[in-house]
């Protein structure tokens, strides 16, 4: 007689490959390894940017284009692969999809759990937004002056603009994502239909500075451009403070390339462009975001706690200008402005160290990010579920409670 | 059964395949890109003022405008652009974190040491104690050393830095406060305190 175990086998269907694969994408098992290994990520994340700085740090751990990373610890390397913070919260969010809403045991007992779960997931799905489609930059406003413009923290741009009457007219923009890619030797074309010119680009560099060769001749082969070359620095702990720069030459129409220029984050000026009766300006600076309102700062109060540079309070009070139209708004730490999917923090004031009796001007941290009241929602839903949850567990209790004094 | 499987797995594998070809594909393409036409453009803003037009690499990177201050550059240091607030700025030191700046500033020269004590979170000094500080000589005037060591947090927005000094000469000259200011890490502060000693000496008020 055969075995019995082994007729069992033959009997019991297997599970397919998909079907595994699905087991163990909605299991619990998956869902807590994700959850130890974010607080992880979060851990090393917090301990790294000490050293290396925020920025850099967020995008090593947290960007998309991060797919594995090693830790590193006071400039020592954690020999510890881990999975980047983006792909874990990617697959959490499929983990908590498959098992927490299709797996999941369905029914009204069950209800409260299916909200908080879809909760959670509106959370992930926001972040993703947010990384993908946030926007940030800062507006730096003088008491009684305006403007309409705000700037990118960290995003350096090439922009071309001709000049009319004195003034820039139509300024065309070559991004950040064009340029960063031209490093050690590699050069782009940047061909502009509405000019006269083109642009070849070569040489990024994410911080430097343009040095004279009379005050410090180079020492790593740098080009010179008019006698100065780009010296490069090591990134600083605070990103935004980094200035980019690139090496540029004109091409003309008939394929003649003029002499290299430098065009610097740091410099005061924009390069100059005479082409027949026309000038044009090139010049590189962060990334110019224009806002659909104007933004008046009437006054700026600052106060400090006694003896110290600790802020205690920072007040703006704006006008919105907008289509003629006018709107008074106070905005303070902790009490931003949102208009229009735009959100406007009180980040910070100028010019540093500011001393008694100087004009001050106030800054404000500017959020484009569809999914900003996502988070804020998510937590409404999750509790939600949760009060559902144990609204249904109570009822049932007392329910079952009820029965069992009726058979006594 | 069996022979079902292999098959759904051979063309699993098969799709899978294919998908990574086309992506590889397209990452390659994406990094050979020699020309890109450029069609973004913005209009300008309240930040885009009449331009300074065909300005000279020294004035484009240095802005080269005739400086109240003259001064030296010691050896070791590096000058950098001035800037609105900085007449004269050096950078110093092995880190690349070491500043060397000369400001005119406002207030008095009581205000302007206090300030900067206030920075490292050092103890502020009343006029009495202001006269017990060290004299040094600047720009043929006589100023006030000031040292301080500790986290220096220089404003709101910037990150507090510690294991840093202060080294630095705040004076009234011609009726202005003239400051020469060194801010890095202790160690290299305290290694380039008298370069910045004889550097201060050897300013010069332009006519």
């Amino acid at each position: 007689m055969e075995n019995f175990s082994e007729l069992a086998v033959q009997l019991k269907p297997g599970r397919s490959i998909a079907g595994k694969t699905f087991d163990v994408l909605s299991g619990f098992g998956l869902a807590t390894i994700l959850l130890l290994l974010l607080g992880l990520l979060t851990w090393f994340a917090t301990l790294e940017q000490i050293d290396k700085g925020l920025y850099p740090t967020l995008n090593k751990y947290f960007h998309w284009k991060s797919v594995f990373l090693l830790p590193e610890i006071k400039g020592k390397i954690v020999p510890l692969p881990l999975l980047g913070g983006y792909w874990a919260g990617a697959l959490l969010l499929l983990n908590l999809t498959l098992g927490g809403i299709i797996r999941i045991r369905k029914g009204w007992k069950h209800a409260g759990n299916l909200i908080s779960h879809f909760g959670i997931i509106f959370m992930l799905v926001a972040g993703g937004v947010a990384h993908h489609f946030s926007e940030r930059g800062n507006m730096a406003v003088g008491e009684g002056d305006s403007s309409n413009v705000a700037e990118d923290y960290f995003e350096y741009v090439v922009e071309v603009a001709e000049i009319k009457d004195g003034k820039p007219d139509a300024i065309h923009v070559i991004r950040g994502r064009d340029l960063v890619d031209l490093t050690d030797g590699a050069s782009r074309l940047f061909k502009f239909p509405n000019l006269p010119f083109d642009l070849e680009i070569a040489g990024y560099q994410s911080h430097s500075v343009p040095v004279s060769i009379a005050e410090r001749a180079p020492t790593l082969g740098e080009r010179d451009a008019g006698g100065y070359y780009l010296m490069g620095k090591p990134g600083e702990l605070n990103a935004e403070a980094n200035t980019a720069g690139c090496y540029a030459r004109v091409v003309h129409r008939d394929g003649k390339k003029a002499e290299p220029f430098i065009l610097a984050g740091a410099s005061f000026y924009p390069f100059t462009v005479l082409h027949d009766e026309r000038t044009f300006t090139v010049d590189m600076r962060k990334r110019l975001w224009p806002m659909p309102f104007t933004l008046k700062l009437d006054e700026f109060t600052a106060a400090f706690h006694p003896g110290t540079m600790k802020p205690s309070k920072f007040v703006s009070k704006i006008t919105r200008l907008e289509n003629g139209s006018e709107a008074k708004v106070t905005i303070q730490m902790n009490e931003p402005m949102r208009y229009e999917g735009l959100t406007f923090f009180q980040a910070s004031y100028g010019p540093p160290g500011a001393g008694p009796g100087q004009r001050m001007y106030s800054v404000f941290e500017v959020v484009k990010n569809p999914a900003d009241k996502w988070p804020e929602y998510s937590l409404y839903i999750v509790s939600f579920g949760m009060l559902v949850t144990f609204l249904t567990k109570f009822g049932g209790y007392l329910a079952s409670s009820s029965r069992k004094n009726r058979h006594v | 059964m069996r022979g079902d499987s292999c098959g759904t797995i051979a063309a699993d594998v098969k799709r899978l395949t294919a998908s990574l070809f086309a992506c590889l594909a397209v990452i390659s393409s994406c990094e050979e890109r020699k020309e890109v036409v450029v069609t973004e453009t913005r209009a300008a803003s309240t930040r885009d003022i009449p331009p300074k037009l065909s300005a000279t690499n020294d004035e484009r990177f240095r802005d080269a405008k005739p400086s109240p201050v003259k001064g030296a550059t010691p050896d070791g240091w590096l000058a950098v652009p001035a800037t609105q607030l900085r007449l004269l700025n050096y950078r110093f030191g092995e880190s690349g974190m070491g500043e060397v700046w000369v400001s005119i500033s406002s207030g008095s020269v009581l205000d302007n040491v206090n300030r900067w004590f206030n920075q490292f979170g050092a103890t502020p000094v009343d006029q009495a104690g202001l006269e017990k500080l060290r004299s040094v000589p600047i720009a043929g005037h006589s100023g006030t050393w000031v040292e301080a060591v500790g986290e220096y947090a220089s404003g709101m927005g910037s990150v507090p830095k510690s294991g840093f000094a202060l080294a630095g000469v705040v004076s009234l000259v011609d009726g202005r406060i003239l400051t020469v200011k060194m801010v890095g890490p202790k160690d290299e502060v305290a290694a380039a305190t008298s370069v910045l000693e004889n550097f201060s000496k050897s300013l010069k008020i332009a006519d």
